[in-house]
């Protein structure tokens, strides 16, 4: 009875792991469009880290990082992400570089949902060098969503890939489940 | 059965039964309050109005509890006031606490419409008009915020009986103001509409509350209008020490990536006022940065302390403290743990966090009750009562604690209470599994003292306000019979 019961427990736990194992092998498998997850790179901050994603491929506009995350409670609970100014505030451009002035007036963008803004940046780097971002705020009550994004390409071509892939079956689960807390 | 497996069982019977255990610590209605050191000695129900700031003023022969309201609910968002039979936003509770055993509601003010943080008229604090340099002496005068859109003063000098007296409008938020009554000059908490952030200062002088004179807005470079890249956090509020003491106290953040600024009051008021970079740096004495997972709700200055323990040291047996208040802002404790904070900052260019103060979670199962645990404010009176010997924190889902802080290097608790809930207690839920769960418990979300040694509590979940008063070893850490 009971060297059945150590039997079955191992049987479940191994295959708990090798499914583990078996998603973060394809979580982080490059996906038709060239987008693969890759490590949080920023250190600990107030929030749990989010996800990073990397494209180097010509379909994406060449070398573009996508860091999204959700900040519970971090959001006017009713105005929602009203203004650009709260893009400004709230978009963690600040996790790239201190040094980042807006190109042109946001606009209403829609994740998942969830209503916000986006907005372009020129954003200037520790080693001198400028790329071209886009911040994103989207709400649901009191929680935002954040994504920012970062390339070389030209901002219409940074900003068509951001969105498309932002608005993927995949994302737009994952991004479901994060604000859900789950 | 063997012994290991008996073991497994009562193991699994356990963890089966925990839950059941947790659930145990929740409140239902009926129960009493828990208290240690504390009683209860009156209570009023503010209509059931989701409360925020308690500022008790002795008026005459009277003493006048005002208190400040957050937004109605979803599902009641202008509860009904009995007294006129209408529907009314939140806005300002007037009670009469002379005999703190009977509180008799005088008034209700509306608020700006709106639920939660959206609406009310949360802050509120009182001067004398004989105590403003240039005020009707005649006067009591109320400061305070509506919603988010104004501050306004009137006068409250029959409480049952308010008159507007003016309104400083067209902004985008307002928060926690504080007004030196001996001056007139008031550090409003305010949105001007063209700052990058939702909340900084705006310095006015209202010695003469008819005829507001504004003095200059402030905040930290970054926020001012035209400028570009990060923001920094959000001013949550400021006290002064005045004239006397010249220094201004800032608390910014709320729960994450706090700072305490201190400030030159008088290079604040007389210096250059436009607001560019230099002129906001300029008043500046240093900034205390606190961890990324706290913010500083309150900033309670209590300069020259002496230090019992350092009394024989030839230097600095004496030290200037500044209480530090988180505050928690989820529910169910879904964010690092939000307490209380003591800094040293006698020496202002290196102030220094020196000591901590939390409820122990396990001594109620708190993060199983349901709504917010975790700090949210302090007293703010400075009355010789209790002035840096006692200060009492809101600890909302654990209720009020009192804390021996007469050695501020080591803040010891020495009471509590935490009121029972009602019927009409609001819930307060999380999402499981993308859906709602709602438990219902105490909010205890601001206190204040009176000169008497009274102690206000009023509660964010609608349960109203509780008036305690210290019972056993505690009164005599105040010095009380």
């Amino acid at each position: 009875m009971r060297r059945e019961l150590v039997i079955a427990t191992a049987v479940v736990a191994l295959g708990a792991l090798s499914g583990v194992a078996a998603y973060e092998h394809a979580a982080s498998r490059q996906d038709e469009a060239g987008w693969r997850e890759i490590a949080w790179p920023f250190p600990r901050d107030g929030w749990p880290a989010g996800k990073a994603f990397h494209c180097g491929t010509a379909a994406c506009g060449g070398d573009i990082e996508v860091y999204v995350r959700p900040k519970i409670g971090f959001c006017n609970c009713d105005r929602g992400v009203a203004d650009d100014d709260e893009v400004d505030r709230v978009a963690d451009l600040d996790l790239m570089s201190e040094h980042f002035a807006p190109l042109a007036p946001g606009h209403v963008v829609q994740l998942a949902d969830m209503p916000g803004r986006i907005r372009a940046y020129d954003l200037k780097m520790s080693d001198g060098s400028r790329h071209a971002a886009f911040g994103i705020a989207v709400s649901r009550r009191c929680d935002l969503l954040i994504a920012v994004a970062h390339g070389k390409g030209a901002p219409p071509e940074l900003r068509r890939a951001v969105l498309d892939f932002l608005g993927s079956s995949k994302m737009t689960g994952w991004i479901t489940a994060a604000m859900d807390g789950r | 059965m063997s012994g290991r497996v008996k073991l497994a069982a009562w193991i699994s019977i356990y963890c089966l039964a925990y839950p059941g255990i947790a659930h145990a610590q929740q409140q239902v209605v009926g129960a009493p309050p828990e208290a240690q050191n504390m009683k209860l000695v009156g209570t009023s129900d503010l209509q059931a109005r989701s409360a925020y700031q308690p500022t008790i003023h002795h008026q005459g022969d009277r003493w006048i509890a005002y208190i400040g309201h957050h937004g109605g609910t979803d599902d009641i968002p202008s509860p009904v006031n009995p007294q006129t039979g209408k529907a009314e936003p939140n806005g300002t509770s007037i009670v009469d606490v002379t005999d703190p055993s009977q509180p008799k509601y005088l008034r209700h003010i509306p608020g700006q419409e709106g639920t939660y943080e959206a609406g009310g008229a949360q802050m509120v604090r009182i001067c004398d008009g004989k105590a403003l340099p240039k005020g009707d002496r005649n006067a009591v005068y109320m400061l305070r915020t509506f919603g988010g859109e104004a501050h306004e003063i009137w006068n409250v000098a029959d409480p049952a009986n308010p008159v507007l007296i003016t309104r400083i409008a067209g902004l985008k938020d307002t928060h926690k103001n504080f007004w030196e009554c001996d001056t007139g000059i008031a550090f409003l908490v305010s949105g001007a509409p063209d700052w990058r952030t939702r909340r900084m200062t705006q310095v006015y002088d209202l010695s003469d509350p008819a005829h507001p004179q504004k003095i200059r807005d402030f905040g930290l470079p970054g926020q001012e209008p035209g400028s570009t890249g990060a923001v920094p956090t959000e001013l949550h509020g400021p006290i002064s020490t005045g004239p006397s003491g010249n220094r201004a106290y800032f608390g910014y953040g709320t729960n994450k990536g706090g700072f305490l600024q201190i400030v030159d009051r008088d290079k604040l008021l007389n210096g250059p006022k436009e607001p560019t970079p230099d002129n906001l740096r300029s008043p500046e004495i240093s900034r205390m940065p606190m961890s990324a997972f706290n913010g500083a709700h309150t900033t309670f200055p209590m300069p020259g302390m002496p230090i019992a323990e350092f009394a024989h040291d030839k230097d600095g047996n004496s030290r200037d403290i500044v209480m530090i208040v988180d505050e928690a802002i989820l529910n169910e404790c879904n964010e690092p743990r939000q307490m209380v904070w003591f800094a040293d900052v006698t020496v202002e260019n290196r102030p220094m966090m020196i000591s901590s103060y939390t409820v122990p979670e396990a001594s109620g199962s708190f993060c199983e009750r349901g709504g917010r645990f975790g700090s949210h404010s302090s007293s703010e009176s400075m009355a010789p009562i209790y002035y840096k010997k006692m200060a009492f924190i809101a600890f909302f889902n654990a209720g009020v604690r009192a804390l021996d802080i007469r050695d501020p290097y080591h803040p010891r608790e020495v009471g509590y209470f935490i009121p029972a809930i009602t019927a009409v207690t609001d819930k307060r839920c999380v999402k499981i599994e993308g859906k709602d769960r709602c438990k219902v418990a105490i909010q205890t979300n601001n206190v204040e003292t009176d000169e008497r040694g009274y102690i206000y509590i009023v509660d964010r979940a609608n349960t109203g306000l509780h008036i305690l008063e210290l019972t056993g070893p505690s009164r005599a850490v105040a010095g009380l019979p």
